[in-house]
């Protein structure tokens, strides 16, 4: 058995939508069947086999090669098995993921992570906007599993995160965590401007100081015993957070604007 | 041209038809008797075996206006989970419980109906709700306009006005907004709403103008009625949704004084007070009243287990009902000072006691209610649940053993408050004729539909007999609007644009004009001429055309 393989033809002009390309939808088709599915494009539904080459045969182990950014959806709804992405990818990436991992080596666009409830997405690479976001209209963004961003992220990063764990290793834009009601982010980088912007609950880890704005509330500093827990969790992830072990925080709490109960740890 | 339907088992209650196997003939978008002699049949249809009914009438369903527009606006996940591509005949669309115009007009006529009716009309809004619903394609349209917590009316009332002088404020809303009826929504509460009352009931006064419900109920169907409009006042109640409401609406039934009143979503007004959870199923007593009062018509507005939007013009229910709102968040607004507006999306669960309960009390008003031209299939589209649902209820109502399925999944302490498993009865295809067909063009006042006489406009829906009456239902062999083919097997094969159905009573035009200018340039932010909506507008856009229904004029004045 080796990894069923889709390799991009040429890039697309329209953005294409690669739900139908996970390893539980494909779980029990033949490469015939694969290569008869039509993605949604445009005005268009090419097959698949129109736009990639085909060849493995362990739907439970995808790959996809020479991927760019017009290639949105990837591992829609996912829950099971692996997705390996080489190459930039569009929006919507890991959208709604529950179970498996999927991971990319190159950039994806807005909305990364969007809805997902469990599973891991690990992006060698930057994101972009809104990464563990709520799309326009949902009330929650990610609900649980956990995220490993080896590169930046854009504005809003988990805006209106419900739970799950987002670790940034870079750095982010403004906005991060915005009207965050649960759950966790780690940035090792810098943030932007308004951190925690209405921020609910939850908690925000960082590296360096961050530029706060009026509604959050120094509480001074402060030897936290359960981030020794918490990094000793981190111990078997793929990540740089697994090395870190500190539990001397400057706290900030907020937003106060809106019930104040996020907090911002700063190590000291 | 002429098309002939060969051999079909027609089901024609307006004629007392009831499975005859005939032949039935179309010319030009009407039914004829039979062809001219010598003439030839242009395209034959053999329907031996099939049903045959004239196309369904939807009398109850909120499809345009501004509502409509914010449910679609603020639940962009109801559009993302449902998405429509195109075909070769139809535009792409998506939305469940609040689609895009054109799926709408593609959905109904894919199940077989052929018109619906909006409930709401706001005259404010009636130009954007006319124009939307000419965006909905293949079904005729036609809308009630809102009225009875508009200021100007409340003000007639308070200064105990003339009734004539009333008729003729109806009249000439009626002209303005191009409507087919008339329709009071919470009676003088959506105004109480706006001062700080949270509740009005049938006989308590509004805190301002001193008038009650029962006045307002009483001045507006006696209008309607002498006004000659076939449609009767279009009542949505007081205490929509509060348990004990049963006693709200049995009394709004005595409150019109023997004028014919529709009672739409009677199912959301028929809720006791007793047991545990202090709330019951009022059927019975409500189901007694309708076969008592002949005056007295209602559509049920059954709940469906599911995700749906309720969209109202019922203000100060709503706002009551928002803290239920799931997905969490609502709208809840005032529209120009005249009427109101609340949309919360609502998800009915079969496993919820009260949800669950909701469903039983609709079914046992349809099944306990004896004469089928005065009981309507509605869900209140989408309040109760999407229209697309329609076949789903038909099958509960005519087959007794797939209800009793049904029922015994529910919860159990709902089960134990219901009677409905006790209730033998089964609609008959006649009897579902009437309600969607025959029963629902009499008491909107549409004579040439809902019917297979001579005459009238070959709107046709052909099915499969089937014992599983939801398969059936759901999808037609032929759907004909206007003698056109627009719908086969199920699916669009051409995309017609109805017709907008309107009365227009006689009245006084320049007795109330000389009010209503007066108020309009004090009060109003748009000038009286300007909110008129004229039938060139409705046209102007190729999608529908005005036809005005026949309105037998004044009637003998009452008083």
């Amino acid at each position: 058995m080796s990894a069923l393989t889709f390799t991009l033809k040429t890039a697309p002009q329209q953005r294409v939508d690669l739900s139908a390309l996970t390893p539980d939808a494909l779980a029990d088709k033949s490469l015939a069947d694969i290569a008869a599915i039509e993605l949604p494009s445009g005005h268009d539904k090419p097959r698949v086999d129109t736009l990639f080459d085909i060849s493995g045969d362990d739907a439970s182990d995808i790959v996809i090669k020479n991927a760019t950014d017009r290639l949105d959806y990837i591992g829609h709804g996912m829950r099971s098995g692996r997705i390996t992405v080489h190459g930039n990818v569009g929006s919507y990436l890991a959208f709604k993921l529950r179970k498996g991992e999927i991971v990319l080596h190159g950039n994806a666009g807005d909305f990364a992570a969007s809805g997902m409830a469990g599973g891991l997405l690990h992006v060698h690479g930057n994101v972009g906007d809104f990464l563990a976001s709520a799309i326009i209209g949902e009330r929650r963004g990610m609900k649980g599993g956990t995220v490993i961003i080896t590169g930046n992220a854009g504005e809003r990063a988990g805006d209106q995160m419900r739970r799950g764990l987002v670790l940034i290793e870079g750095n982010v834009g403004s906005y991060c965590a915005s009207r965050m009601i649960a759950g966790t982010i780690g940035v090792m980088g810098t943030t932007g401007e308004y951190l925690a912007y209405g921020m609910r609950r939850g908690t925000v880890l960082l590296n360096n100081a961050p530029k706060l704005h009026a509604t959050i509330q120094d509480c001074g500093s402060h030897t936290l015993p359960f981030l020794s827990l918490m990094f000793k969790s981190f111990r078997d992830l793929p990540t740089k957070f697994a090395a870190v072990n500190r539990n001397r925080v400057q706290r900030y709490a907020g937003d106060i604007a809106n019930d104040g109960k996020g907090e911002i740890l700063v190590f000291k | 041209m002429l098309i002939k339907l060969t051999g079909g088992t027609v089901y024609d209650p307006a004629h007392q038809i009831d499975g005859k196997v005939m032949d039935i003939y179309v010319r030009d978008g009407r039914i004829v008797e039979r062809p001219r002699d010598g003439e030839p049949v242009s395209q034959e249809y053999d329907l031996r075996g099939k049903v045959v009914m004239a196309g369904a009438i939807d009398m109850h369903t909120h499809i345009g206006g501004g509502k409509v527009n914010i449910a679609r606006t603020m639940l962009p996940e109801d559009h993302r989970i449902d998405p429509t591509v195109h075909t070769e005949f139809c535009r792409s669309g998506c939305g469940h419980a609040a689609p895009s115009t054109l799926t709408t007009g593609y959905r109904y006529a894919e199940m077989g109906y052929t018109a619906g009716f909006e409930p709401a009309l706001l005259p404010v809004n009636a130009r954007q709700s006319h124009l939307e619903m000419c965006d909905t394609p293949i079904i005729d349209k036609g809308g009630y306009a809102m009225i009875g917590s508009d200021d100007f009316f409340l003000r007639m009332l308070a200064a105990k006005q003339d009734q004539n002088a009333i008729n003729d404020y109806v009249a000439w809303i009626m002209h303005a907004s191009q409507a087919i009826g008339i329709k009071v929504v919470n009676p003088g509460g959506i105004s109480a709403f706006k001062f700080n009352q949270r509740a009005l009931d049938l006989d308590e006064q509004h805190a301002h103008y001193q008038i009650s419900p029962r006045e307002v109920l009483k001045a507006l169907s006696r209008a309607v009625h002498e006004l000659g409009v076939p449609h009767p006042l279009h009542v949505h109640g007081n205490n929509l949704g509060v348990p004990g409401n049963v006693e709200t609406t049995l009394k709004t039934m005595g409150a019109v004084e023997g004028f014919p009143v529709h009672l739409t979503h009677i199912q959301f007004h028929s809720y006791g007070t007793e047991g545990d959870r202090k709330f019951s199923s009022g059927a019975a007593a409500i189901a007694e009243a309708l076969n008592k009062h002949k005056n007295v018509s209602a559509d049920v507005g059954q709940i469906l287990f599911g995700q749906t939007v309720t969209a109202s013009g019922d203000n100060m229910r709503q706002f009551a009902n928002a803290s239920h709102a799931s997905p969490k968040k609502s709208v809840i607004m005032d529209i120009e000072c005249d009427a109101g507006c609340g949309v919360v999306p609502f998800k009915y669960k079969d496993q919820n006691f009260v949800n669950a309960l909701q469903w039983a009390i609709g079914l046992e008003i349809f099944l306990l209610t004896e004469d089928p031209w005065r009981i309507f299939l509605t869900t209140d589209h989408p309040n109760g649940a999407p229209f697309t649902s329609y076949p789903h209820l038909i099958k509960l109502l005519m087959d007794k053993s797939f209800r009793n399925d049904m029922f015994t999944k529910l919860n159990l302490d709902a089960q134990a408050m219901s009677t409905l498993n006790s209730i033998e009865r089964e609609y008959s295809l006649y009897e579902i004729a009437i309600m969607t067909r025959a029963g629902a063009a009499r008491l909107v006042g549409l004579h040439d539909r809902g019917h297979l006489g001579v005459g009238a406009g070959a709107d046709i829906t052909v099915y499969t007999d089937n014992p599983d009456r939801e398969a059936m239902f759901a999808k037609p062999d032929y759907v004909f609007k206007d003698g056109e083919l627009v719908v086969r097997n199920g699916e669009v094969v051409k995309v017609t644009w109805g017709s907008t159905h309107t009365v227009k009573p006689e009245f006084d035009r320049a007795g109330i004009e000389k009010d209503l200018k007066k108020y309009f340039d004090t009060y109003h932010t748009m000038n009286m001429e300007h909110f008129k909506v004229s039938a060139d507008e409705i046209s102007e856009g190729g999608h529908s055309r005005v036809i005005v229904q026949e309105c037998k004029g004044r009637r003998e004045k009452t008083a």
